[in-house]
């Protein structure tokens, strides 16, 4: 091409290789809100076969955040996707349930967010399958417990009726197994694997980026883990919270905190506890990763 | 085999059509005229009665309420079908748990109870936010100081979603068309859900790239058009919002819904149906 | 003289990766006032200069810049997209994905919203006024056609009252007549005092619109011309991929030293400069005998209509009929919104009518499955990314042989990729080809499904000359393997230079079916159904012969019989 000298004197680069510009992070974020959202009206027209209280119904297609977030910032991929689930499916379907939304945005965020933070390198098999895993493991995770405590705490007396909270957790745990096989395996793993790598190297020069390089930073990367652990540790907390306050709505009525005085307070902390375990395993796994050439 | 016919209903088409009259109100109903941040507020209070009671008489009331508004508000067919289904689905279940962990008349009473809460409060949200189009939500979202990205999210969702449709019936079709022909549908249809299945999976590949590259285009413009401006300067979202006004409408009927909630908890106290 | 709108100096350009310089040593002076058109073949580098206008090279699109470009006396590097925005307009080519907003109005305002202007209504009103769109305000941005929706996407760019608007290749999602007019408000635009800057490759609108030219070659600009001057240069121009515009071509053949710049100019030149009875005559191109033995489809009695949002039924097809036979080409025209998509769609099965019949080679359509039709007949979508599904051309045309199981796919993939010259990028996924080649693979996929009968949706429309000549060749070289080709199109130059026969769509039935020298010789009808002849139909037509030359040798041809004096 041209061979001749540039002229003019440099006034810089604007090109900062470490950092997205906000229309990069607008494109994220705004490309992961569309296609999830499209995704989700899809799922709702899938029918749903229902076995007794066991529902073998397909959740999302986690194959489209997950692919998302191995690509690209997974901070910003996990921001926009529960956003368009929220906007094209429960708003638009009536399925809104105000201020609980709020509790589901917070699970799928962190289900995205820390999945997408484990795949450092987004051609590993590996990785890209335990990220689709984790996205259905920790949003359905976060979703028993605030449906359990749902129920224990909307029903006046939950524990005198017979059975009940034993059958209820049976029916979360085979609808949690169901989640994994059909939501994180069949629409997760598989076509993850699949579209990863044909969409590695095509999709990010549309949107004027650079592909990821395996195991480097992604362009863009939140702060240090450090800040990362506590960021997570917070939205997790608030998550439970959430699920608390509508537990303490539903009882405002009635009830008179007898729970509260059954069990003290320290039952507000078993949630995040099993929270914090959960975490900590993802971050060992993620140091191990991290490790590896 | 019997003849191809044009279908209305229950096609990509159609519930496209149905998602946009429902986003922007088109069906009218009297909370669409009203304003969005009064109708924000009259949720809250039909959304939130439910969750202070167990006694089955207020919640059945509340339930009624709910029904009234969702009549007034117009609400699709669609969106109510689905609605009514999971209300069916939600029947079923008590049903069935109740006689899985061999329960009475108590336990059916309890987690109707639940059933009937839930039904209530969701039954406030569609008549609610079926009824404000995305303009509204917005507004009233920005009213509320919500971030302006979050309010933006919310409008261009709704501008989009009748394009990310019409893509995916086009890949679909493709595939239809062009991919392996369709065997016999099998038991209870498995085959042709597993191969609508795999279509729509495969289909998300072309709809990644075409979808990037449009994105592409929109948020440059939206650039060029100050939207990243707006999130640092507060007029934008002072002249947005001079238009919302308040009218007697708005409050007719919030005190209406308040003297409901009121009766409904009278009635409660008067009759209770308590498990 | 006030001082320049735009002073480009020493611009060099680098995107981050990239091994050369995207523009290198730019310097360029945009005059107040002036309409520019920037030409330039692919990759020259016409659209990152655009860029560089409003800041988004290299505020937005980052990467290494030197030299400076200043607008409206402000330093673009010290400056923002923010501010550079409120000054200069940019209408993207594929405007429908700059529209954000749900209607009209708010699309306008939402500019002037976000900068806080608080006469935004004003703005909004007065940049309708200007566009003369004041009717569709409160319309849906996706009820609107290409046209409307392209003029949205101007007036929302108007509302700042900027003092430049650069508008990308008008033409290339637009009919003719439409572009036409998007051209003409422009004028009236750059009329008040606005700079317009356009980038364009027809020849056509350039002479007929611009007031200088800036070609662009590998980025930077190898001339700034006044218009008069640029459209002279033809050889060069050719050079870069824009064919001259026909009248010129014409005139030129005819001994003209200018060029005109418009049908009218060149018709004042023909009449002044030979004897007017040499020419009168017309020249009578010999019908050809169309051969109707053999029916490949044919409709009867077909109606349809589509459930708008409103609930209600819109006919778009009335008793339709009509018959196709072995060797025809047709052309089917009509306006926007006549229905042409849908009649291909229920031609091609893809779609049933409410009521009458279709068979295609003596199959009902209702009889068969769209996906069993598909062995029949095939749809070639408007938009050929559409039909791009897998990650390579070669993928896409393999899909249907190798579904239903073909025993040559093999062959027949490598037979069809020779025969659309795609050879070499039969493992791109097809949306990284050029709009020619992705027009040329969309073909090719058609082709591997073996039909009798090819539909195409618009193939030519937004592509440039040379890649549009490369189509129409392609589909003069099909009739050996297909009995019947229909194109529904807006391109009146495709319809000259392919179709034997012209079939006008309008009121939901075929209410002409006539020869394309016929179509061009009835002025009513073009008027009635929207379409702009080719400018060397035009020039005949002006110089009063019946039927109107369809190319450029009919017409020299034609007016040769005298001397031309020279000009």
């Amino acid at each position: 091409m041209t061979t001749t000298v540039r002229t003019g004197e440099l006034r810089g680069n604007s090109f900062n290789g470490k950092d997205l510009s906000t229309p990069q992070k607008l494109m994220i974020f705004v490309l992961s809100m569309s296609l999830f959202g499209l995704s989700n009206i899809l799922v709702e027209v899938i029918p749903e076969f229902t076995i007794g209280p066991v529902e073998i119904a397909l959740a999302y297609f986690v194959f489209i955040p997950l692919v998302l977030a191995a690509l690209f910032n997974p901070f910003w991929v996990a921001l926009g996707a529960p956003l368009g689930e929220i906007i094209f499916t429960d708003l638009l379907l009536g399925d809104f349930s105000g201020i609980g939304e709020i509790e589901g945005f917070i699970q799928m965020f962190l289900a995205i967010y820390i999945a997408g933070s484990l795949i450092r390198n987004p051609l590993s098999k590996a990785q890209v399958a335990f990220g689709a895993i984790m996205i259905v493991v920790i949003d359905k995770f976060l979703s028993a417990i605030v449906d359990l405590s749902k129920v224990w705490f909307g029903l006046e007396d939950a524990e005198f009726v017979e059975g009940l909270p034993e059958s209820m957790l049976l029916i979360e745990v085979i609808g949690f197994g169901v989640d994994i096989l059909l939501s994180g395996i069949v629409f997760g793993v598989i076509p993850a694997l699949w579209l990863v790598p044909k969409l590695y190297g095509r999709i990010e020069p549309l949107m004027g980026m650079q592909p990821r390089q395996p195991g480097k930073p992604i362009q863009g990367s939140t702060p240090g883990i450090g800040i990362t652990v506590a960021l997570v540790f917070v939205l997790g907390a608030a998550s439970a919270v959430f699920a608390f306050l509508e537990a303490w709505g539903a009882d405002f009525g009635a009830a008179e905190w007898e729970w509260l005085d059954t069990y003290g307070p320290a039952i507000l902390l078993v949630p995040a506890a099993i929270f914090v375990v959960l975490l900590a395993g993802v971050f060992v796994f993620a140091g191990k990763q991290r490790k590896q050439p | 085999m019997s003849e191809r016919k044009t279908h209305d209903v229950l096609s990509m088409e159609w519930i496209k059509l149905e998602l946009i009259r429902t986003a922007y109100a088109t069906r009218g109903g009297l909370f669409a005229k009203m304003d969005p941040r009064v109708v924000l507020l009259w949720y809250l209070l039909l959304g939130g009665a439910p969750w202070f009671t167990h006694n089955i008489t207020v919640l059945a009331i509340l339930f009624g309420l709910g029904v009234i508004s969702v009549i007034a508000a117009r609400v699709g067919p669609l969106v109510l079908g689905l609605f009514v289904l999971s209300l069916v689905v939600e029947v079923i279940n008590v049903f069935v748990v109740a006689w899985f962990v061999g329960g009475d008349v108590g336990t059916l009473l309890a987690l109707s109870e639940l059933s009937l809460k839930l039904g209530a409060v969701s039954l406030a949200s569609m008549a609610a936010f079926v009824s404000l189009d995305p303009e509204k939500l917005s507004s009233a979202l920005l009213a509320l100081k919500a971030p302006v990205m979050l309010a933006f999210s919310v409008s261009y969702g709704f501008r989009i979603l009748p394009i990310l449709i019409d893509e995916f019936s086009i890949v679909m079709e493709g595939y239809q068309l062009r991919g392996a022909p369709a065997k016999a549908p099998g038991f209870l249809g498995w085959r042709s859900v597993s191969r609508w299945g795999k279509h729509a999976v495969l289909a998300f590949y072309p709809i990644f790239l075409n979808v990037a590259t449009s994105v592409r285009t929109t948020v440059e413009a939206l650039e060029t058009r100050g939207l990243n401006h707006s999130v640092t300067h507060p007029e934008g979202r002072r002249l947005r919002l001079s238009h919302l006004q308040t009218g007697t409408l708005d409050w007719i009927v919030v005190a209406v819904t308040f003297v409901g909630i009121v009766f409904a908890f009278w009635v409660g106290a008067v009759a209770p149906i308590h498990r | 003289m006030s001082t320049p709108i735009i002073e480009v100096r020493d611009l060099s350009f680098c995107y981050p990766g990239a091994d050369t310089d995207t523009l290198r040593n730019v310097n360029l002076t945009i005059e107040r006032g002036d309409f520019v058109a920037v030409v330039g073949g692919n990759g020259s580098g016409k659209t990152t200069l655009c860029k560089t206008f409003n800041g988004l090279v290299p505020h937005y699109w980052q990467g290494e810049f030197a030299g400076s470009v200043h607008v409206d006396g402000i330093d673009t590097w010290n400056s923002s997209v923010s501010e550079l925005s409120t000054r200069v307009g940019y209408v993207y080519q594929d405007f429908q994905n700059q529209l954000v907003r749900p209607t009209v109005r708010d699309e306008v305002a939402f500019a002037p919203l976000n900068f806080g202007l608080a006469d935004y209504d004003d703005r909004t009103s007065d940049a309708l006024d200007a566009l003369g769109i004041e009717a569709l305000a409160e319309r849906f941005i996706w009820q609107l056609s290409g046209g409307q929706a392209h003029l949205t996407a101007l007036a929302s760019v108007l509302a700042m009252r900027p003092s430049v608007v650069i508008v990308d290749e008008p033409v290339a999602e637009l009919d003719p007549a439409r572009a036409h007019e998007v051209y003409r408000r422009l004028t009236e635009l750059n009329a008040h005092g606005i700079t317009v800057i356009a980038i364009e490759h027809h020849a056509e609108f350039i002479a007929e619109y611009a007031r200088s030219v800036v070609l662009m070659s590998e980025g930077t600009p190898v001339w700034h011309l006044p218009v008069e001057d640029a459209v002279n240069r033809t050889e060069e121009l050719e050079g870069h991929g824009i064919p001259a515009p026909e009248v010129i071509v014409a005139c030129r053949a005819l001994g003209a030293k200018k060029a005109p710049r418009s049908v009218q100019a060149a018709a004042d030149f023909i009449r002044e400069n030979t004897r007017e009875d040499a020419w009168k005559q017309s020249i009578r191109v010999p019908a050809t005998q169309r051969d109707t033995s053999e029916v490949v489809l044919s409709a009867r009695e077909v109606n349809h209509s589509r459930k708008g949002v409103g609930g209600k039924a819109q006919p778009i097809l009335r008793g339709l009929n009509v018959d196709l036979y072995q060797g025809d080409r047709v052309a089917l025209v009509g306006g926007n919104g006549a229905g042409k998509t849908t009649l291909l769609r229920i031609l091609a099965g893809l779609d049933v009518p409410r009521s009458g019949t279709i068979e295609v080679a003596g199959v009902n359509t209702r009889s068969r499955s769209a996906a069993r039709m598909a062995n029949l007949v095939s749809y070639l979508y408007q938009t050929p990314s559409k039909m791009f599904l897998r990650d390579s051309i070669e993928a896409d045309i393999r899909l249907f042989p190798a579904g239903r199981k073909a025993d040559d796919v093999d062959e027949l993939v490598e037979k069809v990729l020779t025969r659309v010259r795609l050879n070499e990028f039969a493992d791109r996924d097809g949306r990284t080809l050029s709009g020619g080649q992705q027009r040329r693979a969309a073909l090719a996929i058609g082709l591997a499904m073996r039909p009798s009968v090819l539909l195409l949706d618009e193939p030519t429309s937004s592509l440039d000359i040379a890649s549009r000549d490369d189509v129409t060749d392609l589909l003069n070289e099909l009739s050996d393997s297909i009995a019947c080709s229909v194109v529904a199109t807006h391109d009146m130059h495709l319809v000259s230079d392919w179709a034997s026969r012209v079939l006008v769509l309008a009121d939901g039935h075929i209410t002409a079916d006539l020869t394309p020298a016929d179509l061009f010789a009835d002025t009513e009808l073009l008027a009635r159904t929207n379409l702009v002849p080719p400018q060397i139909v035009r020039l005949g037509s002006a110089l009063g012969l019946d039927p109107p030359p369809l190319n450029v040798a009919d017409l020299v041809k034609a007016v040769r019989t005298s001397a031309v004096v020279e000009a």
